[in-house]
């Protein structure tokens, strides 16, 4: 049971798909590897960080996660793992990675939960009229940074970007997550201030770090995005955005200010706010690109 | 479609729209020119309509539900049950023949005296079937030879929290899928713009402590969570993360949206996942929906005499009166399954003035919501909902005057209304005994209401499964009994 959530946590699908439920439900589809697992997990004095290191290694989880049509109609679901996993980020590794590519992560560990933003209403919607939890009130400076296992959670009224990205409501005990893929979803990476607050520090540092001419910095921050370096046709169509977002800006710096404003944190005056703004769009693209949200 | 034929067709596709230098609006465009083929695929998915049924199990009378929910729990006795005979009885003790032993809240148990509260408001006849309705809802007894008045509503839970859920999901406990998730899964959807499933929230006048709400109440349970309702609000964004930051235009976001596609795009080229198909499409939806929506809500198209039938707290967003007509709108754009709810009905003390207020607060707007559908005709295919999660107590609970009393939840009998869609008109369903405390005839469980919804909608609730953690659940649970005298 144990080393098949293990395995669901990297590859997207335990070796046996019902992690909640060995029982009668569908067989393992690697049954002797799934027995040598746990065998070696015994072994190995129940040793869990060994035993990530292990899958991490492996062969199998190195594979590429490119799919030809051949292979997908013969194993639509990889379960027989021809191919490596692909799979979107859960909801709390989606904020996290946003945070961390902004470089306003705060790394703090243990303490109090917080509650960052979220848009008003939610909780006097729903909740009881006298309770305690019964109006929201945001946290300020460092605390709406934190990683999302921190997030304060009002069981009536969970974080709405949590849920949306089918984080379960904590009522009922849930060992595997559905993946859903919704308009709300885009949405939220669109539009939520977390999301474009993360974008314009995340621009910030690539007019900071990321080089000389256009195409370094969108090389730079396609990088950070995606672990990868981007190829001539991605480096154009992102470097033609920037232009174009430069341009209109540079004519309407009331817009480039009022972008500049969203969140908390304040934009570095020194940067030139036209600049600053187009890059935050070029981010923008970048924190919602399927790359960026998809662990592959 | 399975993956393979889409790729097929994605490369047709490909070859017939041509490409720009870099692929900008390629997707946009192909999105607008056929929308199959970015169907979703991440659920299962069938043909038909959208949902995990390949069809109707029978056909379908009603097309959609609008399901307006009374949380906190009506008084039937001063709306609905009619029981003239009280009135002799007033402050006497409700006798133990009646009772029989039945376990009561603890907020009225430690009582020494169950007196009996006859209503302080006065019941007439209305419409052709002479049906007692009380003066506290003079605009809904005008329609009600349209309704179904339901008198025996009963369920076994005693408390808002489990009561509401249950009636909600099927079950006291929390974690299943509401019945709109039901439907979502089921049935899929029946319009590219607007969520299949949506939920309302209504302020209210009564006293301001009330009944929380839950987003469970509305949620998908061990569904995947697309299929949970979409709560529109009724300040800021109607629906969250909809507007555009500050300082960003909607043709910069259009711009930005075409970078993005055509960034995606490519990597659909490179490592052919459909999933990523599946995203380009939902952010050309959550494009469509920063049109849509703020059309949904933009009520300034409605003529004077629409606003005026659903009454003055139309113009105030949030209202029921306003939520009734949002309702009807999204009827009209084909939502499925719109939900509303209103607080404020838990009315342990001071029952009459709050129960005036909150009657005043739900009257107008149910009654114009009927005939507005009425008139456009979309009566015949839109089933309307009535009620809340239980009953309230014959008994006082507290000081009980001639014009002040409170009640208690009573779970053994209490009335909703249907209508619409496959539901008897002007008929009045279910009988209770003298003292609206017990079932005499015609009981009609929470679950039987549920099955009875479920197959206006084409769908036999016991067919309709999900299958978590080794077993096959339904809405119905093991339960539900269609109520054959209530379908036309």
């Amino acid at each position: 049971m144990t080393v098949n959530r293990f395995w669901q946590q990297y590859f997207g699908t335990g070796l046996v798909k019902t992690t909640e439920d060995f029982g009668s439900q569908e067989r393992a589809s690697h049954p002797e590897l799934l027995d040598w697992l746990a065998v070696h997990f015994i072994d190995t004095g129940w040793d869990v960080k060994a035993f990530q290191k292990l899958i991490v290694m492996s062969g199998t989880y190195r594979q590429s996660s490119h799919v030809t049509p051949e292979l997908h109609k013969r194993d639509p679901a990889n379960r027989l793992l021809a191919r490596g996993p692909r799979f979107r980020l859960d909801a709390e590794m989606i904020r996290d990675n946003a945070l961390f590519l902004s470089g306003q992560m705060n790394d703090q560990i243990g303490g109090a939960s917080v509650k960052p933003y979220q848009p008003p209403g939610l909780w006097e919607a729903v909740g009881y009229t006298s309770s305690n939890t019964a109006k929201f009130q945001k946290d300020e400076g460092d605390a709406l940074y934190r990683r999302s296992m921190y997030t304060f959670w009002k069981r009536t009224s969970p974080p709405p970007s949590m849920t949306t990205f089918d984080a379960p409501s904590r009522e009922t005990c849930t060992v595997k997550r559905e993946r859903t893929n919704t308009p709300l979803q885009a949405l939220n990476l669109l539009n939520d201030i977390q999301f474009v607050e993360a974008a314009r520090k995340f621009a910030e540092r690539i007019l900071r770090e990321g080089g000389e001419t256009t195409t370094d910095k969108v090389n730079f921050g396609y990088r950070w995005a995606t672990s990868h370096v981007a190829d001539e046709q991605e480096l154009a169509i992102l470097s033609e955005l920037y232009e174009q977002n430069l341009e209109e800006f540079t004519n309407d710096p009331t817009s480039a200010e009022q972008l500049l404003n969203v969140g908390d944190s304040t934009p570095d005056p020194v940067m030139n706010p036209a600049e600053l703004a187009a890059w935050t769009m070029v981010a923008n693209t970048l924190l919602n690109m399927d790359e960026t949200i998809v662990k592959e | 479609m399975d993956l393979f034929e889409e790729n097929v067709l994605q490369a047709t596709r490909r070859q017939f729209i041509g490409r720009t230098a870099t692929g900008i609006g390629t997707a946009a465009l192909a999105s607008l020119l056929n929308p199959q083929l970015f169907a979703e695929t991440s659920a299962p998915e069938s043909a038909g309509l959208g949902g995990v049924l390949p069809g109707f199990h029978h056909a379908p009378k009603a097309k959609r539900v609008i399901y307006l929910f009374m949380s906190g729990a009506p008084s039937q006795l001063d709306m609905w049950d009619y029981k003239p005979e009280l009135e002799k009885m007033f402050d006497q003790d409700l006798p133990d023949s009646v009772r029989q032993g039945q376990r009561i809240t603890t907020m009225t148990s430690g009582q020494a005296r169950l007196p009996i509260a006859p209503t302080m408001f006065k019941f007439n006849q209305h419409g052709g079937n002479g049906t007692w309705v009380s003066e506290l809802l003079p605009h809904t007894a005008s329609v009600v030879d349209d309704l179904a008045v339901i008198k025996t509503v009963n369920t076994e839970a005693i408390n808002h929290d489990p009561a509401i859920t249950y009636i909600q999901t099927g079950s006291q406990l929390p974690g299943r899928p509401s019945l709109g998730a039901w439907l979502s899964y089921g049935l899929g959807t029946m319009n590219r713009d607007l969520p299949e499933f949506v939920v309302l929230n209504s302020s209210w006048s009564a006293k301001r402590d009330a009944q929380a709400l839950y987003n469970r109440l509305w949620g998908s349970g061990w569904l995947p969570s697309k299929h949970q309702g979409v709560a529109l609000r009724s300040t800021g964004d109607p629906v969250l993360y909809l507007s555009n930051p500050q300082g960003v235009s909607g043709s910069t976001r259009r711009r930005m949206l075409d970078s993005l596609a055509a960034l995606n795009e490519k990597k659909f080229e490179e490592v052919g996942d459909p999933e990523i198909n599946a995203r380009i499409s939902q952010y050309e939806m959550a494009f469509r929906m920063q049109t849509s929506v703020p059309d949904l809500v933009d009520i300034t198209d409605e003529p004077e005499h629409i606003l005026e039938m659903y009454g003055p707290d139309v113009h105030k967003p949030g209202t029921f009166s306003y939520n009734c007509l949002l309702a009807r709108r999204l009827a009209e754009r084909n939502v499925r399954f719109t939900q509303v709810f209103i607080r404020g009905w838990d009315q342990h003390g001071n029952l009459p003035n709050d129960i005036k207020s909150q009657c005043s607060d739900v009257d107008q707007g149910c009654a114009a919501l009927l005939k507005d559908l009425k008139q456009r005709g979309m009566l015949d295919d839109t089933l309307v909902l009535w009620g809340g999660e239980f009953g309230r107590t014959v008994y006082s609970q507290g000081t009980l005057t001639k014009t002040n009393y409170g009640r208690d939840h009573h779970p053994r009998c209490y009335t909703m209304w249907m209508a619409g869609a496959g539901v008897k008109s002007g008929i009045t369903y279910g009988e209770t005994d003298d003292f609206s405390y017990n079932v005499v005839e015609n009981p009609v469980h929470i679950h039987d209401l549920n099955a009875t919804v479920l197959h206006l909608l084409g769908i036999d609730h016991e067919r309709l499964t999900y299958r978590f953690q080794g077993r096959d659940f339904r809405l119905t649970d093991i339960h539900g009994n269609l109520i054959d005298g209530l379908m036309a």
